[in-house]
């Protein structure tokens, strides 16, 4: 499993972030996540595997400076 | 015996202080250091609706000080320090900051720099809204406020230490009376007097650590005026701060929206960008990933050894604890590296305790010098600080001249036999040590950009053209640290930043280049705008702006604007309200901005600047200077000529797309300028227009006078 938003989501082999946001089906363009302490920028989504039971934070990168 | 150890009382005042209504202590504290003299002046209503605080009551101060013609080491140059109607509460976040305002060495106009501490809402709560500091003194003089014994007093300092770093904890120590906690002090170190770049440290005390602690106004040489000036220090002293010490009009309403404010914070910056544990380190690796990362001298944006600095390793290196540089701040931001050994310089072989490094100063003292150690980066930020010069300015300068000494354009004759390639830290760190000294190739590079370009064409027959393109510095001030290549908005952030290039006005380019949210010049504008006046506003009040959108709403995404985080704005319009008794809509905000913003534009206007012609910036900023800055990205670059541009790119070599795409992104930026100086009520030549200076209030005589003389009638 994973955490997300303070739910649970069945994790799977070869979870990657895009394929997450892909199933949240959420709007929002989310230019950052963070894995329990590592943060994923977009270009790396789709290479990014989920490990199992992690923490996941959609970060709304939108402030800097 | 002396009351202060190291001090010889020059000039002692009594005053009444006065109660503080509203947020406001309805007087100006002014001290012409020449002949010793100490003088109030009052805030009048009409001031206060004016220019709100701040900022706005510095650029008032310095524009009456100064004329047309002075130099940034006149003596009738000021530096103005301010806090706001809301400096100063207590637990609401963000609520510490102090603006200061001079007139530049290095952009010879108008420049302004908010920092952290305590100094701020000290000099207000000692009876002062602003302290206008004129004059020069031949001794090196120290100024105390003492709000609580109600007395200002001006002293000759006599061999106290010259670095910031020790000055400040003997200063807090003396004057403090066993209060460590009640002093703040202003200060400067060495560097600050042999360069143009110097910076101020403000203090507050850590009671937890048991130390002093700095933030820096780090802009645009403030602390080199200050050191020319002969000033050694300013210190402030005051009590306990309460919710009351403003004597706000609604108390009940700043405890609701600043436990709201607190409590949010609290529980979502540990999912977000967790401010309160790693500061602004988490943008080095997330810049990187985005190709946004300056590196070498803003030639590329990314760089395999970046995690290095980024905040998997600070994360590691920084001191735990409580951090906020605001009394009960829950962003908490400033953290710092505690038993630090430096390896060069006078604290060589020392512990001490470094407060950094920030996003900016890794950046600029990382990756764009091509160093990727993190303990250099905070050797760097040590003394950049314990000497008294700007992060930001430094390390964009030794860029410079590292891509120069590389491209050889300067050479070992040039630089007194240093080698200066990118990645030197060594070296780099000794020209650091030389630009606090005044010694060797340091005293050259401490002129910042503009002047380097001058000397390296005229004295070492550089190719000016090719200065012109890599020199990073627009208005005479030096980048920060964020690359602007492919962001058309953020071009404009920088470029038509009043005081110069600092991401402080506007930071457009995640909302541009990620998002695409404005892909229409009206719509860049229109932001170049919005965002500009918002965020000037929190320099008018004593805010920090990070609370305001670094840590955001979990609703915010399903708002109209998310950009805006307009559930925060309104926040802020009640704290506004909620102290000042004013009853304000958030359109107000950016109403009381504009009036300031646009007042700013004609002062440097009155100094000589401020038309189309100084908002240039180099073509660095712009797009690709070389070949191989072109190659680098020329799956986008070779993309955009030919789908945006219509260009059969097919049989040119990179020369000529080089040229053909500089050609068309010279041009947006122009259009740029022309579509944002319409959104702001300015001529095509970047000048405020008399309608817009009667919409706003400000067309007094002195002002109509200036836009007289610049043919606006």
């Amino acid at each position: 499993m994973i955490k997300i938003k303070e739910k649970s989501i069945q994790w799977r082999e070869g979870m990657t972030v895009a394929d997450l946001l892909k199933d949240l089906d959420d709007p929002q363009h989310y230019a950052v996540v963070k894995i329990n302490d590592k943060y994923i920028s977009r270009p790396d989504f789709k290479k990014t595997m989920i490990p199992d039971n992690s923490e996941i934070f959609l970060i709304p990168m939108i402030a800097g400076g | 015996m002396a009351e202060y150890e190291n001090l010889r009382e020059l000039k002692t005042i009594s005053y009444k202080r006065p109660t503080i209504k509203k947020g406001y202590a309805n007087q100006f504290l002014c001290i012409d250091i020449s002949d010793l003299d100490i003088s109030f002046k009052q805030v009048t209503e009409e001031i206060k609706s004016t220019f709100v605080g701040g900022k706005g009551f510095d650029l008032w101060l310095l524009w009456n000080a100064v004329k047309k013609t002075t130099k940034w080491n006149d003596p009738e140059n000021a530096i103005c320090i301010a806090s706001g109607p809301m400096g100063g509460t207590p637990t609401f976040p963000g609520s510490g900051k102090s603006i200061v305002a001079t007139i530049s060495p290095t952009t010879e106009s108008v420049m302004d720099s908010n920092v952290g501490g305590y100094f701020g809402p000290y000099l207000k709560f000692s009876g002062f809204d602003a302290l206008e500091i004129k004059g020069k003194s031949s001794k090196d003089v120290l100024i105390f406020i003492d709000g609580i014994d109600q007395k200002i007093q001006i002293f000759e300092a006599v061999e106290l230490s010259e670095e910031s770093y020790d000055l400040s904890a003997i200063l807090t120590e003396q004057f403090g009376k066993g209060k460590p906690r009640n002093i703040s002090v202003v200060s400067t170190g060495p560097g600050a007097k042999h360069t143009l770049i110097g910076c101020l440290n403000f203090t507050w005390y850590d009671s937890k650590r048991k130390r002093v602690r700095y933030k820096q106004a780090g802009r645009g040489g403030i602390g080199s005026v200050f050191a020319d000036k002969g000033i050694k220090a300013i210190v402030a002293r005051w009590d306990d701060v309460t919710l009351s010490s403003n004597n706000p009009a609604d108390v009940d309403l700043i405890k609701d929206v600043g436990k709201k404010y607190s409590r949010e914070i609290v529980e979502l910056d540990p999912k977000q960008n967790e401010m309160s544990r790693i500061g602004t380190t988490h943008l080095v690796t997330i810049m990187n990933d985005y190709d946004l990362l300056p590196t070498k001298n803003f030639q590329y944006g990314r760089h395999p050894e970046a995690a290095n600095v980024g905040a998997e390793v600070y994360r590691r290196i920084f001191d735990k604890g409580y951090d906020g540089c605001w009394m009960g701040c829950t962003v908490a931001c400033a953290h710092g590296v505690k038993d630090f050994v430096p390896l060069t310089g006078p604290y060589k072989g020392k512990k001490v305790f470094v407060d950094g490094p920030e996003y900016e100063t890794i950046a600029g003292c990382g990756s764009n010098i091509g160093i990727f150690d993190p303990f250099t980066v905070v050797e760097i930020n040590f003394y950049c600080d314990a000497y008294g010069l700007d992060t930001i300015s430094v390390g964009t300068s030794i860029a410079f001249v590292m891509e120069c000494f590389e491209r050889g354009l300067i050479n070992e004759s040039n630089t007194e036999g240093m080698d200066l390639s990118f990645g030197n830290r060594m070296n780099a760190l000794e020209l650091l040590h030389q630009m606090a000294g005044g010694e060797g190739f340091g005293t050259i590079v401490g002129q910042g950009i503009r002047k380097m370009k001058t000397i390296f064409a005229r004295d070492y027959g550089a190719d000016a053209d090719i200065l012109r393109d890599i020199g990073m510095e627009s208005k005479g001030l030096e980048f920060s640290e964020y690359m602007t290549k492919e962001s058309l908005a953020q071009q404009g952030g920088y470029g038509l930043a009043l005081k110069g290039p600092q991401h402080d006005e506007a930071w457009l380019i995640f909302l541009d280049m990620v998002h695409n949210f404005m892909p229409t010049f009206e719509q860049k504008a229109e932001a170049l705008h919005w965002f500009p006046m918002l965020r000037t506003w929190f320099g008018l009040c004593g805010l920090c702006k990070l609370p305001w959108n670094d840590i955001v709403p979990e609703d915010n995404k399903d708002t109209p604007e998310p950009a805006k985080v307009m559930k925060h704005v309104q926040w802020y319009t009640d704290y506004f309200s909620a102290v000042t008794g004013k009853q304000k809509a958030p359109d107000d905000l950016i109403h009381m901005s504009e009036t300031v913003y646009n007042f700013q534009r004609i002062f440097n206007l009155k100094m000589g600047f401020g038309r189309r012609e100084h908002d240039t910036i180099p073509y660095r900023a712009v797009g690709p200077v070389t070949v191989v800055e072109y190659e680098s990205r020329q799956d986008r670059y070779d993309k955009q000529l030919a789908e945006k541009h219509k260009i059969d790119i097919a049989g040119k070599g990179t020369d000529e797309k080089l040229k053909l795409l500089r050609k068309f992104r010279e041009e947006q930026y122009e259009k740029l300028k022309d579509a944002v100086y319409k959104r702001r009520g300015w001529t095509n030549d970047g000048i405020p227009t008399i309608n817009t200076v009667k919409r706003l209030n400000i067309d007094f005589p002195e002002v109509l006078e200036v836009l007289k003389e610049n043919g606006i009638q």
